[in-house]
């Protein structure tokens, strides 16, 4: 459906995003993960034609997207939900029927649309208030109402998740099954993984505006001081034993497959041992479950169902956390 | 001031065509104003163009203008040895606009960049997000600054009616063809007879109000009608 190749986006001399390759295959839920000022927004931008890479090409449907009238008539397929969405000084109405004015549409086709935009997202108390008396979260209910209501082919939306209430939060896995099922293409970017694990098919990690070559779970930027053989680098506030031959700037991947979890302190090979609570459980969306623990930093891991059992694990439970110096990737 | 308010009072044909005169000559230059000020305004408040902290300064320039030096330069340009002498303008009601667009293009194109320029860069991006083609864009923009952009509109109008010292030059203040209301203040108080003038002057501000308020009630209108 909607592919970018050899993008390159330059701001202030430098690189902030280089993507050789990236495909949205029609009716896919892609998720975008990575740290805060990995580019995810940009990457969003720039697939919602409204911020133009300095190198590379977009396409449509195989078609190079190019010239202006080109670029027009892409975004007319596509629509992007920005993660502090804004919504014009008017109506919550005259928001949702703006896109349909711009194409014409008939008044009466143009009214069952926003209907079914407004139910779908649980609006129906606020389409004749005004724009300037809605809070955050009804700000973000509306913007993605506004976007459904065009029945895009491609809908970007920039963390759906951290903007909006959680009555939202909770209609969204509903919402992405519906628009699945009508064909939509849905790319959606999230620093919450396990929401990620929930709600796409296929989890895309942005690192330092590239395509992580690693699993997207548990990245830190770092420096890796100079030396050989084992050396303690920074993961945010952790400070993990690992074994590179990377010297300088870096990435630091802890594959949440590779973390022990345990109740007590192990007395085992794994070098580095944190404790922490758990905050958050969720079906990992593959038969396992994937553990948000708090360690100072949250970290993403991933146990079958018998294991959680096991350890008789809830919400709030104190855990250990083992990792092994080698499982953590340095790249 | 008695024999003032008598001649506004009982409709004097004179005073009602001075008024009349006063208020074609502020509409019009402001409309051609506006149609000039307010894209150039918008260009120069949204785009990024190479010389454009120049073109600010010279529009914030030319607000100060001395209204007389425009009124000569006008002067100059419509004298028959000028270069569009041979349009015989001057001293028409047209010579009046002319130089009160001059002098209001500036009001309505500094006014208006300082609008947009505050506008909430998202504005655009949204547009552009639900389809919007360049125009709609724009006009996305400008009804964010609707507010700020009737200001503009109303200051431009004020100082076109307001305006006296390039209406005298250019108009020559000939009864019956180019005297304006301010230019009657001007002559009636030159003459002495200070009712006259403050009559004449409270015509002017009732103008003012009048199509203050008219301006007032389509902004009313036209947000109702967006809701």
């Amino acid at each position: 459906m909607l592919s970018a190749h050899s993008l390159r986006l330059g701001y202030r001399g430098r690189w902030v995003l280089q993507i050789e390759n990236l495909e949205l295959p029609a009716g896919s839920r892609i998720a975008l993960v990575g740290p805060n000022g990995s580019g995810k927004s940009t990457l969003l931008r720039i697939l919602a034609f409204i911020e133009q890479p300095t190198h590379g090409e977009l396409r449509f449907d195989g078609q190079p997207v190019r010239t202006r009238r080109d670029r027009l008539a892409a975004r007319r397929r596509v629509t992007l939900v920005e993660q502090q969405p804004l919504l014009f000084d008017t109506t919550v109405k005259a928001n949702l029927m703006y896109a349909l004015r711009l194409r014409h549409v008939r008044h009466a086709d143009a009214a069952d649309l926003m209907r079914s935009a407004v139910e779908r997202v649980g609006i129906e108390h606020l389409v004749t208030r005004s724009a300037r008396e809605l809070s955050g979260g009804e700000i973000q209910r509306v913007a993605i109402a506004r976007a459904l209501v065009l029945r895009p082919e491609v809908l970007l939306l920039d963390e759906p998740q951290s903007s909006a209430d959680q009555e939202m939060v909770s209609r969204l896995p509903a919402l992405m099954e519906e628009l699945r099922a009508a064909g939509t293409t849905v790319c959606f970017s999230s620093h919450r993984l396990e929401e990620a694990y929930r709600l796409a098919d296929r989890i895309i990690a942005l690192v330092d505006g590239k395509l992580s070559p690693a699993a997207p779970e548990n990245l830190f930027r770092t420096t890796v001081p100079p030396g050989t053989g084992p050396r303690v680098v920074q993961a945010g506030p952790l400070a993990l034993l690992v074994v590179t031959d990377k010297v300088g700037p870096a990435t630091v991947a802890i594959p949440a497959d590779d973390i022990v979890v345990s109740t007590e302190p192990l007395h085992s090979s794994a070098r580095n041992q944190f404790h922490g609570k758990i905050v958050r459980l969720a079906d990992d969306g593959r038969g396992g479950v994937a553990l948000t623990v708090d360690v100072g930093t949250e970290l993403l891991v991933r146990i079958t169902r018998a294991a959680l059992a096991d350890l008789n694990l809830s919400v709030g439970s104190s855990v250990v956390l083992s990792i092994k110096t080698m499982a953590v990737r340095v790249f | 001031m008695r024999r003032g308010a008598e001649l506004v009072m009982s409709g004097d044909a004179e005073v009602f065509g001075i008024a009349l005169l006063s208020l074609r000559v502020a509409l019009v230059a402001t409309i051609i104003a506006c149609l000039f000020g307010i894209p150039i305004g918008f260009v120069v408040g949204t785009t990024r163009f190479w010389g454009r902290r120049a073109a600010i300064t010279v529009l914030n320039t030319m607000l100060a203008f001395p209204t007389v030096v425009v009124g000569v330069v006008v002067w100059g340009l419509l004298a028959r040895s000028g270069p569009f002498g041979g349009m015989g303008l001057l001293y028409t009601w047209w010579a009046i606009v002319i130089a009160e667009v001059v002098l209001a293009v500036p009001i309505a194109a500094a006014l208006t960049a300082a609008a947009v320029q505050t506008i909430d860069p998202r504005v655009r991006r949204t547009a552009l997000t639900l389809g919007a083609g360049p125009w709609r864009v724009h006009w996305a923009v400008a009804q964010e600054a609707r507010y700020a952009l009737t200001a503009a509109v109303v200051v431009a109008f004020g100082r076109v009616l307001a305006e006296v010292g390039a209406a005298m030059i250019v108009g020559g203040n000939i009864r019956y063809h180019t005297r304006t209301l301010t230019t009657a203040v001007a002559l009636a108080t030159s003459q002495g007879d200070f009712a006259l003038a403050i009559a004449l002057g409270l015509v002017l501000i009732a103008l003012a109000l009048t199509v203050n308020v008219l301006l007032q009630m389509l902004q009313l209108r036209g947000d109702a009608q967006r809701a």
